[in-house]
């Protein structure tokens, strides 16, 4: 099985993998990080987004080997000195969370937005997290959640 | 209204936290030491006779620990009312993707190849997928009910003859809805164990684990006391997880007896389009008698509903499509003729309104016709027949709050209504509306009762717990709790927690459908928590020597009402009351029925069914380009009498989730099948709303203090998805003429409605 050395939320792990696995079910399954969730496991939903080196990414749709000298960030390692990340808050404020399924992938891809696009216009918004579904709360309060976080970075 | 201190607050979801961090734990992520991973075997024919299942290949695959068929279970039918499926297939299978045998094994390869190597003998049968065909002479009998037909009802009200007699206008039209699925994101999935004496316990992630539980143990033929149910955090239900039990369950806990093992089985998102149930769909053909006065003075429906192979949940659905939204208006004259109709299809079952946004899509659809025969604005029409607080609808339900009238009106205000109307096809715009009726709890589901039951416990710690059977899927239901708990009891919210549903120590309930949780379960835990306050006050008035009328409870304070005396802290009390028996916590129990004039409907399907109705108006206002055929949703308005809103921060949500939902239903979604097979079985092909497709929604609550509902409360759940998908068919024939009449109004068939009509 091949070696593959990935830092996870800030640690570097090294990891002998199946050459098939994909990177949701070594997030899941081998490193016990199930705050990513696997659900349509055909990129069509978005439901396992991770952020790798800082961009948000399907990992349904990735090898774990892929991912072999690059860096990880799961929903586990967005808190900060036992901090919530202001997205986090911002989700749990704004009523954002019903089911909570959906709710992981949307603060990261949400977070991969805002590192890159600090202010980023509705329109942006929509289109960086087009591929994350939610069925719960009609997206509306994801949207204000994350432009608040936005503009108290102002 | 009585001002309170937490009911009516904008308070933060309290599972909110877990969930933003990744720590709640969901059916997808349970796991247990030793688990194994189970898989079904489907049908690949829509209808045919099994002659031959061979498993013992499949047994000598590598770390295959159990195969079973239906020969390694006792063959019993269920069903959510008809009892007319078995959980592995017995001699016949009747839609592609009916389970015939499983396997657990040590992975998801072994169980892989396992399936593969289950030889199974078919002898392919005629297949029917249409009502129309299913009920035609020399149709093949998919169970034994003549003309296949499920469910046959048939009632009239009043004459409906005299009543079109003396309209001025009469119409007459058919409608058609489609097959739709929830689309929560979380697949079905458990997790099912096996002890040596013969317990059983389940983890799921489940709408009402107690009903289940009954379900499971006829099925299993072991009893209720030796199962236990326990719900993990679920990813989102709208009615896929609830009463209706898809064989999952049964063969996860199967397959664990058999291995000896945990076993877990997940559907994959192939099998949840395939083999879970989604919404009944229906034409409907529908008559509308109307005055020039604008009073309705009858109405006659016709409704041919697939139902697929088992019954499922369909009888009630179809009940509610037969008889619910009538009761938004006064009318003299009605009569239903409905046939649900089994076919070779995927069973249906319950999505968020029961069979409601059928037939509202339909009749309020047929009002602006009639308002445009007459001339009327559809606004005044549906202001002149609604129906108002203290009467009794046409089939029973007595109304005891109704705001339908002050919601038309606010509807019309916000929306600039009366401005906006018929004034602006030129540019393809168009403005249309939409009234909603549901129910809080539907005493017709569950024979023997409906209410609920809640314990609040007062711990000598001071903790506050919550306990009940009632399910969280989302919705809020333990933030609502904890609020009507807190603001009871006259403690601060943080001290109060909602328990976990386990059947082992929660309550037996009815569980989540119906949009019963708030007002039913709400009741129950008011009840739980003023027993609770009574116990604690009546112990500190025996301490401090007064009466425990003189007592009071507020911001976790006993005090001597109107006096300067400090009291004691309401946990210091507890621990008091608990080391004088023998560390017993103070427990308040609430135990609610509904009130007897609530009723199963009778024969002819008239009674009233809830103990509360809730109503409201939406508003559309949409573009429609000629060219292409594309609507887009500019603004959306929705208005609702649920009563008094327990958190209005949760309530937008359910009401904004539920329009998106329903403009899902209204623009893009239908499951489609070619010979029972589903072709557009995942998200890229059946397309539910991204955020891309979602307009800005105006929330407004019009409330008024129900008199049974806990504060006045009332269900909001699902009716935020009933009228969406006619409000926008209506806006569509304001904003281009034409009018709509098949969901979903996709781009192609609002093309070809505008070239039909410039013909």
């Amino acid at each position: 099985m091949p070696a593959i050395q990935v830092e996870i939320n800030g640690i570097p792990r090294k990891s002998f993998v199946e050459p098939t696995l994909m990177l949701v079910d070594f997030v899941r399954d081998h490193l016990g990080l199930t705050g990513t969730k696997k659900s349509c496991d055909s990129g069509n939903c978005g439901a396992c987004t991770v952020l790798l080196d800082g961009k948000a990414v399907n990992s349904c749709l990735i090898l774990a080997v892929e991912t072999d000298g690059h860096s990880i960030t799961t929903i586990e390692g967005l808190q900060k000195d036992g901090k919530l990340h202001p997205l986090q808050e911002a989700f749990i404020e704004f009523g954002a969370i019903q089911c909570g399924f959906c709710s992981p992938a949307m603060i990261l891809t949400a977070k991969a937005l805002l590192d890159q696009t600090p202010y980023p216009s509705e329109d942006q918004i929509r289109a960086a997290l087009a591929g994350n579904l939610c069925r719960c709360t009609g997206y509306l309060k994801i949207i204000e959640a994350i432009k608040s976080v936005s503009e108290r970075m102002r | 209204m009585e001002k309170h201190a937490i009911i009516g607050e904008r308070i933060r979801n309290v599972d909110s936290p877990d969930k933003a961090t990744g720590r709640a734990v969901y059916g997808t992520d349970f796991r247990l030491p030793g688990m194994l991973h189970g898989k079904i075997l489907r049908s690949p024919f829509a209808h045919a006779r099994i002659l031959r299942v061979d498993t013992s290949r499949a047994e000598k695959v590598r770390g295959v620990k159990a195969v079973i068929t239906a020969e390694d279970t006792p063959k019993i039918k269920y069903g959510a009312q008809i009892h007319d499926e078995y959980p592995l297939a017995v001699e016949k299978v009747r839609y592609e993707g009916d389970e015939i045998a499983a396997v657990a094994a040590v992975d998801e390869e072994a169980a892989q190849e396992a399936l593969e190597r289950i030889k199974i003998d078919y002898e392919p049968l005629p297949a029917v997928f249409s009502p129309q065909e299913a009920m035609a002479p020399g149709a093949p009998a998919i169970h034994e009910s003549p003309q296949n037909i499920v469910t046959h009802i048939d009632f009239e009200r009043g004459c409906v003859e005299e009543g079109f007699r003396s309209a001025d206008v009469v119409l007459e039209d058919v409608f058609k809805s489609a097959n739709v699925h929830q689309a929560y994101l979380e697949p079905h999935v458990c997790v099912a164990q096996a002890d040596t004496l013969g317990n059983v316990t389940l983890w799921g992630s489940l709408q009402a684990p107690a009903r289940n539980r009954e379900i499971l143990s006829r099925i299993l033929k072991i009893p209720q006391s030796r199962i236990r149910i326990v719900q993990t955090t679920v990813g989102g239900g709208f009615g896929g997880k609830a009463t209706q039990l898809i064989s999952l369950y049964p063969i996860c806990v199967f397959l664990a007896i058999k291995a000896g093992q945990p076993v877990r089985i997940l559907n994959t998102w192939e099998e949840e389009f395939a083999a879970s149930r989604s919404r009944m769909p229906a034409e409907i053909r529908m008559k509308l008698g109307i005055r020039k006065d604008g009073t309705f003075t009858a109405k006659e429906i016709e409704i041919l509903a697939n139902c697929g192979a088992y019954a499922g949940t369909g009888p009630a659905v179809v009940g509610t499509t037969a008889t619910r939204a009538t009761s938004l208006y006064r009318f003299p004259h009605v009569k239903c003729k409905a046939d649900l109709v089994y076919t070779n299809l995927t069973p249906i079952g319950s999505y968020r309104g029961y069979g409601n946004p059928q037939l509202h899509f339909v009749m309020e659809s047929m009002i602006d016709m009639a308002s445009e025969a007459i001339d009327w604005d559809p606004l005044e029409v549906r202001v002149k027949n609604a129906i108002r607080k203290g009467e009794t609808s046409v089939h029973g339900f007595a109304m005891n709050s109704c705001r339908l009238s002050e919601c038309l009106e606010e509807a019309a205000v916000k929306s600039g209504w009366r401005e906006k109307r018929g004034r602006r096809r030129k540019e393809g715009r168009g403005i249309g509306m939409a009234s909603m009726i549901h129910v809080s709890g539907n005493r017709a589901v569950y024979p023997f009762f409906d209410g609920s039951t809640a314990y609040v416990r007062i711990q000598p710690h001071g903790g506050v717990e919550v306990v009940t059977g009632e399910a969280e899927i989302g919705q809020g239901s333990n933030t609502v709790f904890a609020q009507i708990t807190a603001e009871t009891l006259g403690v601060p919210l943080q001290e109060v927690r909602v328990l976990p549903v386990d059947t082992d120590h929660s309550p037996f309930a009815l569980g989540t459908f119906a949009s019963r949780v708030t007002t039913l379960g709400g009741k129950a835990v008011l009840l739980a928590a003023e027993d609770a306050r009574q116990k604690l006050l009546s112990f500190a008035a025996a301490k401090m020597e007064v009466s425990p009328e003189k007592l009071e409870l507020k911001e976790g304070r006993i005090r001597i009402k109107n006096s300067a005396d400090p009291g004691m802290e309401y946990q210091e009390a507890a621990k008091l009351a608990s080391h004088a028996s023998g560390g017993a916590p103070i427990l308040g129990v609430g135990a609610f029925s509904v009130p007897s004039t609530v009723q199963i409907p009778d024969a002819s399907r008239y009674g009233n069914i809830s103990m509360a109705y809730s109503f409201g108006v939406q508003v559309a206002e949409v573009q429609v380009d000629r060219k292409t055929g594309k609507v887009t949703i500019q603004k959306f308005f929705s208005v609702h009498d649920s009563g008094t809103v327990i958190n209005p921060l949760l309530g937008e949500g359910q009401v904004e989730g539920g329009v998106v939902q329903g403009i899902g239903f209204a623009l893009m979604e239908e499951i489609l099948r070619k010979e029972g097979r589903v072709l557009n079985g995942n998200f890229t092909d059946y397309r539910i709303p991204t955020i891309r497709d979602v307009p800005p929604i105006e929330t407004v609550f019009v409330e008024e203090p129900d008199p049974f509902g806990p504060f006045g409360a009332k269900g909001l759940g699902e009716i935020t998805q009933v009228p969406t998908a006619a409000a926008i068919a209506n806006a569509i024939y304001d904003a281009v003429g034409v009018r709509l009449k098949e969901l979903p109004m996709t781009p192609e068939r609002i093309l070809a409605s505008i070239r039909k009509r410039n013909r």
